[in-house]
């Protein structure tokens, strides 16, 4: 039972969690063109990548990835690489759930982009913990999506509705540029942003050790321990 | 053992899967088939539709020009294949081609096909052994399709109302 619960945890620390966060980095950048219906993929912007490294601090100011025990000297080398891999496809799926929200041009673009960077900036200097950490993302990302995907593309819908007719009336002759992609980009997005979260939740603040690791390091230590005790009887 | 093997699987996973993600954004498919194309091209098990092939082929001979264009692009969706491009080339430059003047969008089309046929050619040297073409080689048709983007005193030439179509 012991040895089924350990090889569970492994798996979903060591692929399933990658795995959930490179997918949420593949559809990140995925649109859907409104007149062709083909693929578009936008590589994230400069900007998502420092909103990607402005969240990672967020993170372990938080406390919710615990650096010196993800990567730590102790531990073995192949755990190490594969935490540093895990970190990096953190890295990207921030970085592409950023892009996933943000217009793609125009100044609508640069309103969210510094929506974005106050937030984040802000936050730095707010006590979180890791689960208001998660809950305030979830809503920064919440509030960002239906702002993009619902009101923002209900402005460009060919068929208008009483948005449109608002809309235009409040922002005659302001023109914003926002491309026209087809209405399942929204469903990609959230897709894309639910992976995310999930893969959020499933980072824990201390990785579990593997059974073996955990062995290897207790023997190391009554090693040190019995040395020690050596030591002291032969004085 | 079997942790380690799952870590040792978790790496290797994640590094293929973050190559394949990066090749999808570096090679930006269009759709579904053309990731399959772009898969093959990859493998190096990339062909092109014969059958299309000689569909443009008797449709070129006809002289139904766009037509032969598109069944050509359906043959190599990939544009990977030297011989190909060289012919979509030819079709760009024989529509293209004036006794008074030359269409220079079409002409500038027949070079960007015909410098993918030469940049894809083993040693940039393409030549094509078709008896009802009268340039068979890729260098040829580059230099004639340049000669008629280019604009100068020969344009107001009356003899050139005497040149023939190659």
């Amino acid at each position: 039972m012991k040895d089924h619960a350990e090889k569970n945890r492994a798996l979903l620390h060591f692929i399933v969690l990658p795995t959930i966060l490179l997918t949420a980095g593949l559809l990140g950048g995925l649109r859907i063109d409104g007149q062709t219906r083909q693929f578009v993929f936008i590589a994230p912007p400069l900007v998502t990548l420092v909103l990607a490294i402005l969240l990672g601090s967020l993170f372990v100011r938080a406390g919710a990835i615990d650096l010196h025990r993800w990567l730590s000297i102790e531990q073995p080398m192949l755990i190490n690489a594969s935490h540093l891999l895990t970190l990096i496809s953190l890295f990207f799926a921030s970085a592409q759930a950023f892009n996933s929200v943000l217009p793609e041009s125009g100044l609508l673009h640069w309103m969210f982009s510094f929506f974005f960077l106050w937030t984040l900036w802000i936050n730095q200097f707010s006590n979180f913990d890791p689960r208001r950490l998660l809950r305030s993302l979830i809503i920064l990302f919440g509030t960002a999506f239906v702002l993009k995907h619902l009101l923002v593309a209900a402005l460009y819908d060919p068929q208008g509705g009483w948005l449109k007719a608002i809309a235009s009336t409040l922002l005659q002759g302001v023109s914003i540029d926002v491309p026209r992609f087809a209405p399942i980009t929204g469903y990609i997005s959230f897709f894309a942003l639910a992976l995310y979260v999930g893969g959020l939740m499933l980072i824990a603040p201390v990785p579990a050790p593997p059974a073996e690791a955990a062995v290897n390091k207790l023997a190391v230590r009554e090693g040190a321990l019995s040395e020690s005790s050596d030591q002291t009887s032969l004085e | 053992m079997q942790t380690r093997l799952i870590q040792i699987a978790g790496i290797t996973w994640t590094l293929v899967y973050a190559g394949i993600i990066v090749w999808i954004y570096a090679t930006e498919p269009r759709s579904f088939k053309e990731v399959a194309t772009n898969s093959q091209v990859a493998a190096g098990v990339y062909e092109i539709n014969q059958e299309k092939f000689n569909n443009a082929l008797a449709l070129f001979r006809r002289e139904q020009f766009r037509a032969a264009r598109d069944e050509w692009s359906g043959a190599d969706p990939a544009q990977k294949d030297p011989r190909t491009q060289f012919y979509i080339g030819y079709a760009f430059y024989r529509e293209g081609w004036g006794r008074v003047y030359y269409d220079n969008a079409l002409f500038k089309q027949g070079l960007e096909a015909v410098n993918r046929a030469i940049a894809l050619a083993p040693n940039g040297t393409l030549v094509v052994d078709d008896p009802n073409l009268q340039m068979h080689s890729a260098a040829e048709l580059k230099a004639e399709l340049e000669q008629g983007t280019e604009t100068g005193w020969k344009d107001v030439n009356p003899l050139k109302l005497f040149r023939q179509r190659k």
